[in-house]
């Protein structure tokens, strides 16, 4: 089933949560709504379920419109961020309980409920903790109960609302892969919420940048990544280093143009080269530390006022050997500058940084 | 470094700890124990047979069999409006929230002979309505209708001040998911719900019904205090021990405290039971097991 949202607005109070949201969903998509925390991603997603109604703007269900639907009827499965577990039942009554509410004549017989319980416990590979009560449950395996049960109603539609962001890191990955193998076996749309935004490149087909109750970006993980839209989707996916024109001033002007206007510059950590001889369009700083992570040595240089961040690659660090102190050139690879109005500008030809 | 030095640092010295167990229990003693001792010595002074000779006074009887009437006429009131008031202050935001939380503590804060007032002055026969009741010939106050309308006014409170705290910290996550999973309203409630505050809503039950069984002066200004007819238990002790009838009073008395008693054991019971169950389906998060 896709899922169109058209035109959507939300106000709590004086709070903007969400401004006038458009967005698509294919079917069989799986699509991470990401930002920070009050984005408005999460009220999006409660739109979509019902749980929560609009001020203004629509919702289409595969073309029909499904703005004044209840939640009862959306067919859509719901999972939260903690679990929501009836906590009164065992894990077997908790996954049968979509089935025990239908109406009559809809309801399948007991052997039937116990067949599909059963085989939704062990797609969930958790058959063997039918008898327990949530309580006795891990948080991994709860959340897998609460994905079991979610989907044995058959929904056309998968909501998560931060749905790993309660377990530990090593959990919240094996249960990541384990959602998008999942996904591609239901043949459902997925809409899931998330702040992480390793999280959301990871396991997403098309991840949806929000900031401010407004959509930044849409895009596939790759895109948002490497071509943000805005300044803020560059900050908030993965390190930058940013350059104001206006402040650095003469040494380390950006986009000298004709006309001069305000701009900002963003270059990832891992597109800037470290020398130690100076070289033509390379700026000169101090190493203030040196911090090898994993696989990366992230450096800080001190460039004047500012701190810049750099990602070297272990053996481009081995070679260099730098030491804190020593006099070092830094020059972007790449980069992308944002005029005032926060569009990017095209890339030009002219030297971006002048000195 | 031997354990006995370890449990000192955190424990406050020897007479402290004594002085207050001191105080504490001489004061349950005092003022709730001796007491009822008391009701119990006086009412069995002349032995067992006159005790129970006075019990079965039909005026006694009477006065048993109506509060509990009464008692069982307000529960599915309070039932009713506590869980409904409970219902709506813990899982929805709407105008006059506030004000309702308020208005459910009034007869916390008005005397109960005012509460009593306010029927009289609503009812009686000057009262607001008391014309069109006369013309229809429906009596309430100095009638059992009233003592009723008296007594849900001083226990209304109870079960939905149990269940508001209790309903809030649950949240409405379990019933949203209800609702997604396709539940129906109903469905939800007696689902849901209701397994989820059994416990909380029987301790207010408790809790009310205590109060509804030993209410005295909102009851006693509607009653009129007609003998066998509109006389509770605890009017009835009053009207005994003023006429200097002491074992009758005492007697009547120790029925109530017996009720008392029974309530407390009840109250434990279910307060125990509570706390056995909360723990059990909120216990914390067992370490990861990886498969």
């Amino acid at each position: 089933m896709s899922i169109e949202i058209r035109n959507i607005s939300k106000r709590f109070g004086n709070f903007v949560a969400l401004d006038n949201i458009n967005l698509d969903i294919p079917t069989g998509e799986l699509v991470a709504l990401l930002g920070p925390s009050g984005c408005g991603k999460t009220t999006l997603l409660r739109i979509i379920a019902g749980m929560e109604s609009a001020d203004q703007g629509e919702i289409l269900f595969s073309g029909a419109e499904a703005t004044h639907l209840h939640a009862r009827e959306r067919n859509v499965g719901f999972v939260f961020q903690h679990y929501a577990l009836f906590r009164h039942m065992t894990v077997f009554e908790n996954v049968a309980f979509g089935l025990r509410v239908k109406p009559r004549k809809e309801r399948p017989s007991e052997s039937e409920i116990k067949r599909r319980v059963m085989e939704l416990l062990g797609l969930v590979q958790l058959d063997w903790l039918a008898d327990r009560y949530p309580s006795q449950l891990s948080g991994g395996q709860r959340q897998r109960i609460a994905l079991a049960r979610a989907l044995a109603v058959e929904p056309k539609v998968l909501l998560l609302d931060e749905p790993f962001g309660a377990l530990d890191t090593k959990v919240r990955k094996e249960l990541r892969r384990w959602l998008r193998r999942l996904h591609d076996d239901m043949h459902i749309s997925s809409v899931f919420v998330t702040h992480d935004q390793e999280e959301a490149l990871e396991v997403a087909d098309r991840v949806v940048v929000m900031n401010h109750g407004r959509i930044e970006q849409i895009g596939s993980p790759d895109e948002v990544y490497s071509a943000p839209a805005t300044p803020f989707v560059y900050q908030f996916l993965g390190n930058v280093n940013v350059f104001h024109s206006r402040v650095q001033g003469g040494y380390a002007e950006v986009e000298r143009s004709e006309t001069p206007e305000k701009a900002t510059a963003f270059v990832r950590p891992h597109d800037i080269d470290i020398a130690r001889q100076p070289t033509e369009g390379a700026l000169a700083a101090t190493v203030a530390h040196v911090h090898p992570i994993g696989p990366v040595v992230r450096v800080e240089l001190q460039h004047g006022g500012e701190i810049v961040e750099v990602e070297l690659s272990r053996e481009r660090h081995e070679a260099l050997q730098l030491a804190v102190g020593q006099g070092v050139w830094f020059r972007p690879r790449q980069m992308r500058v944002f005029g005032a109005d926060n569009q990017p500008k095209p890339p030009s030809e002219k030297q971006a940084f002048l000195f | 470094m031997s354990t006995h030095k370890l449990t000192r640092a955190t424990q406050e010295p020897a007479w402290v700890r004594y002085g207050l167990l001191t105080i504490g229990l001489g004061f349950l003693f005092f003022f709730l124990g001796l007491p009822l001792v008391a009701v119990f010595v006086e009412a069995l002074a002349q032995g067992l047979p006159v005790y129970l000779e006075a019990l079965k006074e039909p005026e006694t009887r009477s006065a048993i069999w109506l509060t509990i009437v009464i008692a069982l006429a307000v529960l599915p009131f309070n039932i009713l409006f506590g869980v409904a008031a409970a219902w709506a202050i813990a899982k929805f935001d709407f105008r006059g929230k506030s004000l309702l939380i308020t208005l459910i503590d009034l007869p916390f804060a008005v005397s109960p002979v005012v509460a009593g007032l306010i029927f009289i002055l609503l009812f009686g026969s000057q009262g607001y309505f008391g014309e069109w009741l006369a013309a229809k010939e429906i009596k309430i106050i100095f009638a059992v209708p009233g003592m009723i309308l008296a007594t849900l006014f001083i226990t209304f409170p109870f079960i939905a001040r149990e269940l508001i705290p209790l309903m809030q910290s649950q949240g409405k996550d379990e019933e949203e998911a209800a609702i997604s999973l396709g539940a129906s309203g109903w469905q939800m409630f007696w689902r849901v719900t209701l397994p989820n505050i059994k416990w909380g809503l029987l301790y207010g039950v408790i809790l009310s019904n205590a109060r509804a069984m030993g209410e005295f002066g909102a009851v006693s200004v509607v009653s009129g205090h007609i003998r066998g007819e509109t006389n509770t238990l605890p009017l009835h002790v009053e009207i005994l021990y003023n006429e200097y009838n002491a074992i009758g009073a005492f007697a009547a008395a120790s029925v109530l405290a017996l009720l008392a008693l029974v309530t407390l054991v009840a109250k434990t019971i279910v307060e125990w039971r509570m706390k056995a169950e909360t723990d059990m389906l909120n216990a914390e998060l067992p370490g990861e097991k990886t498969a």
